[in-house]
C-alpha cells in the first residue's frame, strides 16, 4: 500500500474575516438579521397571546431608542441582503434569451433590484393608506 | 443502483422562499413594524394597539402573513448560519444542524401553535 500525502493548502483559522472572503461573511451575516427580525415578530406574537398588559410592554419596548437603533441596523442589513440577493439571482437561474441574445446579468440585477424597491415602497404606501385615521 | 436521495433541496427551497420574501418586502416590513408604527411616524398612534393587532392576527390572511414571514425568515437565517458555520468548521455537523435547522423548526412550530392559540 502506498502512503499518500495529499497537499493541503494552509488556511488561517480566521480566513472568513479576511478579504476576499469577508464580503461573503458579511453577506451571510444578513441571515442573522433576517432571523432576528423574525424573532422580534415572534416575541410580539407571544405578548399578544399573553394579553393586553404584556402586549403594552412589548409596544413600549419597541418604542424605545434602543429598539429604534436595533431596527436601523436591521434595516441596513436587510437592504444589503436585498442588494446582494439580486446580484446572485442571475447566477442561480437559467439564462433569459431575448432576440437570440442572453440577457446580460447586470441588466437582470438592475431590473430585479428596482422591482424589489417598488415592492417595498408599494407595501409601505398600502399600509399607510390602510391605516389612515 | 438507486441514486441517494437528499433532503437538502427542501431546506434550499425554504431558504430561497425566505430570502426572496426578505429581499422584496423585508425593508418595508422593518420600516413599518420596527420604526413607523412604534415611533408613530406616518401611522396613527393606535395603528398597532392590542385591539387592532389582535384583529389582524385573528384574521386567516393575517395568520398566513405572520406564519409565512416569521417561519420563512427563520429558515432563511438558519440555512445561511448553518452553511457559514460549516465553512468555518465551527463544530460537529449534527450539532450545527440542530442549532440552526432544529431551532428554525422549533420556532416555526411555536409560531403555528401561537397563531392557533390566539384563535380566529
Amino acid at each position: 500500500m502506498s502512503e499518500q500525502r495529499p497537499f493541503r493548502r494552509p488556511q488561517p483559522a480566521d480566513w472568513w474575516a479576511r478579504p476576499p472572503y469577508l464580503a461573503y461573511t458579511l453577506r451571510e451575516l444578513t441571515g442573522v438579521a433576517v432571523a432576528l427580525y423574525g424573532a422580534i415578530l415572534l416575541a410580539g406574537l407571544i405578548c399578544l397571546w399573553l394579553g393586553p398588559d404584556a402586549y403594552a410592554a412589548y409596544r413600549q419596548a419597541l418604542a424605545s431608542p434602543w429598539s429604534l437603533a436595533v431596527h436601523g441596523l436591521l434595516l441596513a442589513a436587510v437592504v444589503w441582503h436585498a442588494v446582494t440577493w439580486f446580484e446572485i439571482l442571475p447566477k442561480t437561474m437559467p439564462r433569459i434569451i431575448l432576440g437570440g441574445k442572453a440577457l446580460p446579468q447586470p441588466a437582470m440585477t438592475a431590473v430585479t433590484t428596482a422591482f424589489a424597491a417598488v415592492c417595498s415602497i408599494a407595501l409601505i404606501a398600502f399600509v399607510v393608506w390602510w391605516g389612515r385615521p | 443502483m438507486k441514486p441517494e436521495r437528499s433532503i437538502a433541496p427542501l431546506f434550499w427551497l425554504l431558504f430561497g422562499a425566505g430570502g426572496m420574501l426578505a429581499a422584496l418586502f423585508g425593508p418595508a416590513l422593518v420600516i413599518l413594524t420596527g420604526i413607523m408604527a412604534p415611533q408613530g411616524w406616518g401611522l396613527p398612534a393606535d395603528f398597532a394597539d392590542y385591539r387592532r393587532a389582535l384583529a389582524f392576527t385573528q384574521h386567516p390572511l393575517g395568520k398566513l402573513v405572520l406564519l409565512g414571514v416569521i417561519a420563512l425568515f427563520f429558515w432563511h437565517g438558519a440555512e445561511r448560519i448553518f452553511l457559514t458555520l460549516k465553512d468555518m468548521r465551527a463544530g460537529n455537523l449534527t450539532v450545527l444542524r440542530l442549532l440552526t435547522y432544529g431551532v428554525a423548526a422549533l420556532l416555526s412550530a411555536a409560531t403555528l401553535a401561537l397563531l392557533l392559540l390566539i384563535g380566529f
